[in-house]
């Protein structure tokens, strides 16, 4: 009874599956070739090519930064990047998954941002946070100048009951600033 | 030190980094799925239950129902409180109560399991609202002493209401409701439960804010002896209350697993978390405040209705603490309350940040403004002359060790400005404040008052606080590592806190009723102050001194010049560890007076907001919040700040948008999308002072602060609302409908009349929709839904199909009548979920050449591929000559969706009627025989006013408004390789319904050159960001010599979602043609599409929003150049 959970044990929730395949003669998902990264990690499932990013990054391939929060593309808790450009995973189906990146491959390129998270009260429960760096990760790539205002705007899909935004709003405020004074 | 100072929570790096576990993310080998069959009636008797089918669904380990589980109640608020089991057994009392469990190896089979059980119900008459309840032949819902259907009743009198020797006072009364909030935790509820079937003992991860509450209940309704039941820790995402107490989803999964003998992981669906948790409950107030002309308060007398929903839960104790509040606020002479807790067959309410006090603040702060007007004296002021002090004893028992509130006042007054504010009323802008009290934990359970502490320190030089509470955000884990480095001066990151679990970590009752810091404070000091004591004693003898003469410091024990690390003490010492045992002397919640000093310590604060309403529309928006408390000591500047702007946001979204809406007891609006809470660019600046110095109950001087930042916020808001534009709004929210209705009643306009008697092809719509109260509604739901095509949903994955040309995609849509085009699938995944939109296949169009363009054409418009996303077009250089298109996509939806939605998917999206999307089977999901819910049901947002025949849906496209004032054509290919135009008009059969044949898809947009001349505009109402119109127009005008100056040559004017489809409003255009655009001219233009009107009863104020759109787009754009 001392055996904890901590570590995911993804073939014991894998899904059984059987595809429904699409009649040999009709244009079929996933044509072989097609490489899949997750976090730079060529990555093979079983998984179908209907399933949903999430799911099969959280059941299969035991990648739980992305969160489920609505399933519907409504919170934003499982934002990733996808070929670089974050995307609602639950609302993307595994066949166009390319290069997928979360929470867990970006720890490193989001070390300013996290500790700034940290600093300006950006979190509580912290369970949309992982959603949150993300999207903002990817408004850091693209942006070096953002008022307030455009900040909150490119945050919009991003639920937090937690915290009145303030806080995320001020962390990548910050983290603009700094850079621009480098 | 770290007490007081800013530091970082000590769990940042892995939250940050997704490495904390919540439930869901964790497994255990050979983990089962589950899933609960509920019932879909709101009263029910159940007749039969066949699990035969479902337990033969391959993978089924164990399907559940009452019988099979111990004849238990929750116990909660005791023994004559205690209602609900844990399964329905024989009546359901609201719809979503559980009425079956389902283990399964796979979610899909679950889902097939679950579809596969055959119940038989029959339907009892229900009670939906406390008006049906409390009617004479209403249904008994339990059998209750006190009345039919009246689970408590508490008549209380504090002080003397006996105004003898007052003369000339002044009475204000009001009724003031505040409807149903829902929490809506980021992480869904959810619980992994093992049970141990050689140690017979269940071990249960949890969302919780209280493991040892749900340690006690569980092992009650479950039969098992506390000691059987273990909880263990997880991360939590968010409680606000709703995890306060037990669950069910907790018993749910435990007994699952001790059937099953496997783990079981049981995680609600959003739509579940919506629908079927504890939500606020509903409190209907009559008040009335009695005071001198100089403005003390003599008394109030308070009668209260309050929502119980079909289970006590905590209802008793919520209603208890609305009446303590109203007798604690002000020192006021007398407070009467008679209260009445009513029973609903809706699902129940429970515990939620402010319980209770929130909504008694909200009528008594607007009650207390109402008064400041009637007697000509600023609110602050009113405020100021009746603030409890320091030392005062409430009526109802409370004793303020410090009551900081006039210096709350006061920082409102000169920090924030309010007298200049203030005196900007009026105009559109207005500013509002409200204050409140809040306690500092309740003696509301036997040990509420108590909680113990673990501290060891490691040879490592490591501390180890083991805490038995949860922390859900609040940040009591970081408070207590704060409190045990300061004692043991140790650096904050040698501190590690485990909690949660119910096996080692020791007795405390959980973070709720803003307990946390101050119970952990204590015992974590206490404890730690031992282990102190020890190390020094330790130290003193290696030293040879007096221990008071050993400091500690930096993870040492010092002396002078000798140092040793207190690792190496407590290795000596074989272990250093202390447990404390904190008790703090209130008094126990006394339920038969009130009257009882149930806290150590009792917070305040003073809120202002400043709004801006649009008299136009009737939409508030917040400008500015200003929040000052007394929260004594502040422990963690960081996380005191975050949980107060939180709060604040929250109370917001209580304000001006969240509530739950109900048709036949069923959840209408069970998703994020059509529950108005705050999102980001929604939320304002929000300015946070702290003004108390330390209270002497501590620890460090500290008391509450978790709940009351939400306190003041709505009645600040309703009484900013009313200096703004002077209506006052008694029930929450206040959304723009109740806003807009006020406002024209204020003005003395008289209703609308839209003469249908005069349009002959309105006489049948107009008969049905009379028809509909009087027996066709009944009939249609009851009788008619049971020949309803039901689609539930789809389980399995759909096959994907990747066409390599546009003919390919055609074809395969021709072969398979149930496959759908996938763009941005932003609607179609949901929709799929949902059971509308039935694709066995999606085919993927996105790569195809060319559908991706936005190109400029030869005649100097645009031509857009169907695949093109909402932002790629906004952004779109060959899209400038249309600025109005970007100006729509930026108020469609939310960034990632403008990312991911294309604009054929956006113009193709099902309709977004809540009773569609949501399972009721209404006449488009379920065919000829059902009725439309709209029709009878709440109607106010999202349905049409023009126009609407059977079904009274719109559709939701922002853009298709837009691209049909463009006078844009949609190209169409076929599968035969035919490719044909349409408009926008010509493009739609109904709402959110494409008139395409099969086999057809829409491959791109073209909007002509010839547009470019006009000056266009996009407008709309909605009630957060990125929510679906309200009301909406696009106007495109040609002028005499290009700008907005000359007269009007040329108009389209197009309607979004007031009608079932874009709607060309030819009325204002004609008014507009010929003519400068002054205010007087677009104020009659604006009204000359309502004698089309037709709206249903609950949605007319949309005829006044849609006035009021058109005016504002017409005005913006005349004034773009003049």
């Amino acid at each position: 009874m001392r055996e904890t959970p901590d570590t995911p044990h993804p073939s014991a929730s894998v899904t059984q599956k059987t595809a429904a395949a699409p009649p040999s003669d009709r244009p079929r998902a996933s044509r072989p070739g097609r490489v899949r990264q997750v976090n730079g990690v060529t990555t093979r499932t079983d998984a179908e090519p209907g399933e949903r990013l999430l799911d099969v990054l959280r059941e299969r391939l035991a990648t739980t930064g992305p969160k489920r929060g609505c399933g519907r593309g409504e919170c934003g808790a499982c934002t990733v990047l996808l070929a670089g450009e974050p995307v609602l995973s639950c609302l993307v189906p595994w066949s166009r998954a390319t290069e997928v990146e979360t929470i867990e491959g970006l720890v490193e390129e989001s070390g300013k941002l996290r500790a700034a998270f940290a600093d300006a009260g950006a979190f509580q429960c912290g369970f949309c946070t992982p959603g949150q760096l993300v999207r903002a990760v990817a408004l850091l790539r693209r942006s070096d100048q953002l008022t307030d205002d455009e900040i909150r705007q490119a945050m919009g899909g991003n639920i937090c009951r937690c915290t009145g935004y303030a806080g995320i709003v001020r962390a990548i405020r910050r983290v603009l600033d700094e850079r621009a004074a480098r | 030190m770290n007490v007081g100072a800013r530091v970082r929570n000590i769990d940042w790096e892995s939250t940050t980094t997704g490495r904390a576990r919540f439930v869901d993310d964790r497994t255990l080998p050979g983990t089962l799925q589950a899933g609960v069959l509920r019932s879909p009636h709101a009263h029910a008797r159940i007749v039969s239950v066949d699990l035969t089918a479902a337990r033969a669904v391959a993978g089924v380990a164990v399907c559940l129902t009452a019988d099979d589980l111990p004849d238990t109640r929750y116990p909660h608020m005791g023994p004559r409180f205690a209602d609900r089991s844990v399964l329905a057994r024989d009546v359901v009392r609201f719809a979503g109560e559980p009425v079956v469990l389902v283990a399964a190896e796979t979610g899909e089979q679950v889902h097939e399991a679950l579809r596969r059980i055959e119940i038989r119900y029959k339907i009892l008459r229900s009670a939906t609202t406390m008006a049906e309840a409390l009617a004479p032949r209403a249904p008994r819902i339990h059998h209750r002493e006190l009345g039919r259907n009246i689970a408590a009743r508490f008549r209380r009198t504090f002080g003397a209401m006996d105004t003898a020797g007052a003369e000339d006072l002044i009475r204000v009364a009001g009724r003031y409701r505040f409807g149903r909030q829902t929490h809506a935790c980021m992480e869904p509820s959810a619980t992994l439960a093992r049970w141990h079937d050689r140690e017979r003992r269940l071990e249960l991860w949890t969302t919780t804010q209280s493991p040892y509450f749900v340690r006690d209940e569980v092992a009650h309704v479950l039969g098992l002896d506390l000691d059987q039941v273990v909880i263990r820790e997880s991360a939590v995402g968010g409680g606000f209350g709703a995890r306060s107490k037990v669950c069910e989803h907790e018993a749910l999964a435990g007994a699952l697993s001790m059937a099953a003998g496997r783990p079981v992981r049981l995680v609600l669906g959003r739509d579940e978390e919506f629908a079927t948790t504890k939500c606020r409950h509903d409190f209907e107030i009559d008040l009335a405040t009695t005071a001198t002309p100089e403005g003390d308060l003599i008394n109030h007398e308070a009668v209260m209705r309050v929502d119980n929903g079909a289970y006590n839960h905590s209802g008793p104790s919520v209603v208890d603490a609305a009446i303590a509040d109203i007798a604690s606020l002000y020192p006021s002479r007398g407070v009467t309350a008679d209260a009445i807790l009513v029973d609903t067959n809706k699902h129940p309410g429970g515990q939620f940040r402010g319980y209770g006090g929130l909504q008694a603040t909200f009528a008594l702060e607007s009650q207390i403004d109402e008064l400041a007007t009637e007697l000509a004296i600023d609110p602050l002021d009113l405020r100021l002359r009746n603030c409890h002090r320091s030392g005062d004893t409430t009526l109802a028992g409370w004793r303020l060790t410090t009551a900081q509130l006039a210096e709350c006042l006061d920082a409102v007054r000169t920090r924030w400005g309010w007298d200049d504010k203030r005196r900007k009323g009026g105009t559109g802008r207005g500013v509002g404040l409200a204050v409140a009290v809040h306690q500092t934990g309740i003696r509301s359970y036997p040990d509420a008052n108590r909680a113990e502490a673990d501290v060891i320190v490691g040879a490592d030089g490591g501390v180890t606080v083991r805490f038995g509470s949860a922390d859900p955000g609040t940040g009591q884990r970081t408070v207590i590592a704060q409190f045990a480095a300061d004692e043991l001066g140790v650096p904050l990151d040698r501190v590690a806190v485990e909690m949660m679990d119910s096996e080692r970590t020791p007795f405390d009752l959980g973070s709720w009723s803003s307990r946390g810091t101050f119970m952990a404070g204590h015992a974590v000091t206490e404890a730690a102050r031992e282990a102190a004591a020890r190390l020094r004693a330790a130290a003193a003898e290696k030293f040879g001194v007096a221990p008071e003469e050993i400091d500690l410091a930096d993870g040492e024990a010092a002396h002078g010049a000798d140092r040793v690390g207190i690792g190496e003490l407590a290795a000596l010492s074989g272990e250093i560890a202390a447990r404390s045992n904190f008790v703090v002397g209130t008094d126990m919640v006394n339920r038969e007076t009130g009257i009882a000093n149930l806290s150590p310590s009792y917070s305040f604060a003073a809120q202002a907001v400043e709004v801006e309403v649009d008299r136009a529309t009737g939409q508030v928006t917040v400008l500015d919040v200003f929040s000052a408390h007394d929260s004594g000591r502040v422990i963690n500047p960081v996380n005191a700040e975050s949980q107060v702007t939180g709060g604040v946001v929250m109370g917001l979204g209580a304000a001006l948008g969240e509530e739950l809406i109900y048709e036949h007891g069923r959840l209408v609006n069970a998703s994020y999308l059509n529950y108005g809470l705050p999102r980001s660019p929604d939320a304002p600046e929000v300015e946070v002072v702290f003004v108390g110095e330390g209270d002497a109950m501590g620890p460090a001087g500290a008391k509450s602060l978790g709940e009351i930042p939400m306190m003041g916020i709505p009645a600040a808001v309703a009484n900013a609302v009313e200096h703004a534009v002077g209506v006052r709004i008694t029930e929450l929210p206040v959304t723009p409908d109740k806003v807009l209705a006020a406002l024209r009643a204020r003005q003395g306009a008289a209703p609308r009349r839209h003469h249908v008697w005069r349009r002959p092809e309105r006489w049948w719509v107009a008969l049905v929709r009379t028809a509909y109260p009087l027996g066709l509604h009944w009939l249609l739901h009851r009788v008619g839904t049971r020949f309803s095509r039901r689609n539930p949903g789809a389980i399995r994955p759909p096959a994907m199909i990747e066409p390599a040309t546009v003919e390919e995609a055609a074809g395969e849509l021709a072969r398979d009548p149930d496959a759908a085009v996938l763009g941005g699938g932003t609607d179609l995944l949901p929709a799929r979920d949902q059971g509308v939109a039935g694709t066995s296949a999606f085919i993927d169009i996105r790569s195809l050449t060319g559908l991706g363009r936005v190109a400029r054409s030869s005649d100097g418009g645009v031509s857009i591929g169907a695949c093109a996303t909402l932002s790629g077009l906004a952004s779109a250089p060959a899209a400038r000559a249309f600025p109005v298109l970007r100006q729509t996509i930026e108020t469609i939806a939310t960034a990632p969706i403008r990312e991911m939605a294309t604009v054929a998917g956006n113009l193709a999206q099902e309709k977004r009627c809540w009773f569609y999307r949501s399972g009721f089977d209404c006449y488009k999901r379920g065919g000829a025989s059902c009725p439309c819910y709209a029709v009878e049901g709440d109607s106010r947002f999202y349905h049409a006013v023009v126009d609407a025949h059977r079904c009274q849906a719109v559709t939701p496209s922002d853009l298709a408004t837009t691209l049909a004032a463009l006078d844009s054509t949609i190209e169409i290919a076929g599968a035969s390789g035919a490719r044909r135009k349409v408009s926008i008009a010509g493009l739609y059969s109904g709402p959110g319904e494409l008139a395409l044949a099969p086999g057809e898809l829409i491959t791109g947009v073209e909007v002509p050159g010839a547009s470019a001349r006009r000056v266009s505009r996009f407008d709309k109402v909605q009630l957060w960001h990125g929510d679906f119109a309200v009301a909406a127009v696009c106007a495109s005008l040609l002028f005499e010599n290009g700008e907005p100056g000359g007269r009007v040559l040329n108009a389209r004017v197009v309607l979004g979602s007031l009608a079932p489809v874009p709607w060309r409003a030819y009325g204002v255009e004609k008014a507009l043609v010929g003519e400068v655009l002054t205010a007087e001219r677009i104020e009659r233009a604006a009204e000359a599409w309502t004698a089309e009107a037709h709206p249903l009863r609950r949605n007319a104020w949309k005829v006044d929003a849609g006035v009021g759109v058109v005016i504002r787009c017409l005005t913006s754009l005349a004034a773009r150049n003049s």
